[in-house]
């Protein structure tokens, strides 16, 4: 972790929680802003048919500019893609095969060990936490699940792009390049990345939209709008909601352990 | 009261028949006056069939028209005198008196209705024995409606779809007489660009191959709505004239547009061993291989015929669902777990107190550490 910032701010009696560097913030925000022009520009051609798809595609420039806008923005996200993954191979290397290459540790045991430890890596505990939270949502506990730094779901958002892209991408790739492609492959290819394409954008675009949009917009103590992603930190609610395990252990290693607070939920105290 | 009604009618009658005298703007080759009665909106009956006819004739489309220079008499030759009985069906195929210019002959549409007639779309088979189901075989007008004149302008500047005067100003320093440089302009203008917008161009195959049930009696895939589905038909929709519409793949470039012929006549555009040029045709797939007609257009998603989009279809529809479903019955039953927050039918049976668990995550880590090193 980047030793710049600070783990825990205190701002008007408040505490904030460090999550992302304003590095990987910028990220989200070529992603989001490439993935949206995307979606504006893909949707009305996906359903030319409907009413509002020739308004919107005029809007978006046209059967002349949104087609370029479209293949930019898919150029960008494939370019971000490309640049997220050296980003995290730079700070894996640096993190940890640097730390064990100097214990003179760096077998392929320890090699494995050390990216199954990885923050975004799924584990053993978020299987758990996923079946603890059917638990708690069909009332069999009324304690909600605590979390580590990232919880299953952000894992899952951030691998949604990780599959959709390698999926999006090369159909999408194949679409664009299709009479130079053809040399190589035969014609029927098109026909699966046009499905590949279309669909996967789709499930996409509705994941984003209903499950990633609730998680930072339209869940209750979000609404309108989660700032994490402006600011890079969380606050002192959201991270006793979210991430309690997480809260505990910074706020010990910060020498705040008095200050603990109990897990909270719905904006009742959980009773202990 | 009677008397008054049949003295306004005879009324009505006169000045009909007075304000004909002076008609706004008379045909070329009204010369029997046809318009005298046509030029009413509500001239109409209901026919032998029991089907609703109009026999108004609007001056001002005719007049954009392709046929404006005809006279009546040409294409309706069976009126000889006013009032006439009814008139039978134009055939299109016979001689009508514009003499075309490049031949000195009587123009006839007649070639094409033998270029017609050797298509797919053509009433006999190659035998020479009627095909089945006779009424559903297309004739001129079943494509051909009146249609309109939309010449382009070649003249620079000029951005709005019609004529360019000043370019027209350039025939008309010789052509002085008449309307023979506008007929002329538009006569070639309009057939240097598609006539149709290619929405049009579908909906007239539509008309036919859009109908379930002809589909059905000649066993035919629904091609209207697997072309819909293609990037090709999606363009069009939003607007761009460019992509190819049904009579630019299924006609060889070159050849007359009313050849449409099956896939599996050798001579067809889309024959397996012509398709992969189609595709290549100038300002189409040009640089790519001929393998890029290995593409298939008019995908039905049948298992049987489509295997391979059958199947991504249904991994991808099952993947969404998953997905889909998973999360959005998460999302409704955490927004129901907040009406009653504290409500469970089992009590954890150990009441921890929250700082045992601050320890447990302590002691927990602190092994871990020490595992480590």
């Amino acid at each position: 972790m980047s030793k710049k910032y600070a783990p825990i701010v205190k701002k008007d009696g408040q505490l904030y929680f460090y999550r992302f560097s304003a590095h990987q913030r910028l990220q989200h925000v070529v992603l989001f802003t490439s993935v949206l022009i995307l979606a504006l520009t893909g949707f009305p051609l996906r359903h030319a048919e409907e009413p509002w798809a020739r308004p919107l595609y005029d809007f978006m420039g046209g059967t002349e500019v949104a087609p370029l806008l479209h293949r930019g923005a898919g150029t960008v996200l494939l370019g971000l893609f490309v640049y997220h993954t050296v980003y995290w191979m730079v700070l894996f290397y640096k993190n940890h095969l640097v730390k064990l290459r100097r214990q003179n540790n760096l077998t392929v045991k320890t090699f494995f060990k050390a990216i199954l430890s990885l923050e975004m890596m799924p584990n053993k505990k978020d299987f758990y936490d996923i079946i603890h939270l059917w638990k708690y949502l069909l009332y069999f506990t009324n304690r909600p699940p605590r979390h580590d730094r990232m919880s299953w779901r952000e894992k899952f958002d951030y691998f949604a792009p990780y599959w959709g892209i390698p999926i999006l991408g090369p159909a999408g790739v194949a679409l664009w390049w299709r009479d130079e492609l053809s040399h190589y492959v035969p014609g029927i290819v098109l026909n699966a990345a046009y499905i590949m394409h279309t669909d996967e954008a789709l499930l996409a675009v509705l994941f984003l939209f209903f499950v990633h949009w609730y998680n930072v917009h339209y869940a209750p103590e979000k609404f309108p709008a989660a700032t994490v992603w402006l600011t890079g930190y969380l606050n002192e609610h959201d991270m006793i909601h979210e991430h309690y395990n997480e809260y505990i252990r910074v706020m010990i290693e910060n020498g705040l352990e008095h200050e603990i607070k109990p897990q909270n939920f719905g904006g009742e105290e959980y009773e202990w | 009261m009677k008397k008054k009604c049949f003295l306004s009618l005879k009324l009505l009658i006169v000045i009909t028949c007075f304000l004909s005298l002076f008609p706004i703007q008379a045909f070329s080759g009204d010369e029997l006056n046809c318009v005298l009665c046509h030029k009413h909106r509500g001239l109409s009956r209901i026919d032998e069939n029991g089907k609703f006819r109009l026999f108004y004739i609007n001056q001002e489309l005719f007049d954009s028209g392709p046929h404006r220079r005809n006279k009546c008499k040409d294409c309706h030759t069976d009126i000889d005198r006013i009032p006439h009985d009814p008139a039978k069906k134009v055939d299109c195929s016979q001689e009508c008196h514009i003499v075309e210019p490049s031949g000195q002959r009587k123009f006839s549409h007649k070639s094409v209705a033998e270029t017609l007639a050797k298509s797919v779309h053509g009433k006999l088979d190659e035998n020479g024995l009627p095909k089945e189901h006779q009424q559903d075989y297309p004739d001129c007008k079943s494509c051909h409606d009146q249609p309109l004149y939309r010449p382009f302008s070649i003249y620079k500047g000029q951005k709005i779809p019609g004529i360019a005067e000043r370019a027209m100003s350039r025939c008309k320093s010789c052509h002085t007489s008449g309307d023979f440089a506008k007929d002329f302009y538009e006569h070639v203008t309009t057939r240097l660009h598609k006539t149709r917008f290619p929405l049009e161009t579908i909906k007239v195959c539509a008309k036919c191959h859009g109908d379930e049930e002809l589909r059905e009696r000649h066993n035919l895939d629904d091609v209207i709505t697997s072309y819909k589905e293609t990037y090709h038909a999606k363009l069009i929709t939003l607007g761009s004239e460019r992509p190819p519409d049904c009579i630019d793949c299924h006609i060889v470039e070159g050849e007359n547009s009313h050849l449409i012929e099956s896939k599996l006549t050798p001579s067809s555009s889309v024959h397996k061993n012509n398709v992969g040029n189609t595709c290549r045709t100038s300002e189409c797939h040009e640089k790519a291989s001929e393998q890029l007609a290995e593409f298939q257009t008019h995908v039905t998603y049948e298992r049987e015929k489509y295997p391979l989009q059958f199947y991504m279809l249904v991994f991808f529809k099952a993947l969404m669902a998953g997905v889909m479903y998973f999360f959005l019955v998460l999302i409704f039953l955490e927004l129901m777990r907040r009406l009653f927050p504290k409500f469970t039918f089992f009590k954890e049976k150990k009441r921890e107190d929250y700082h045992e668990y601050v320890q447990l995550i302590k002691d927990h880590d602190q092994d871990e550490n020490q595992s480590k090193q």
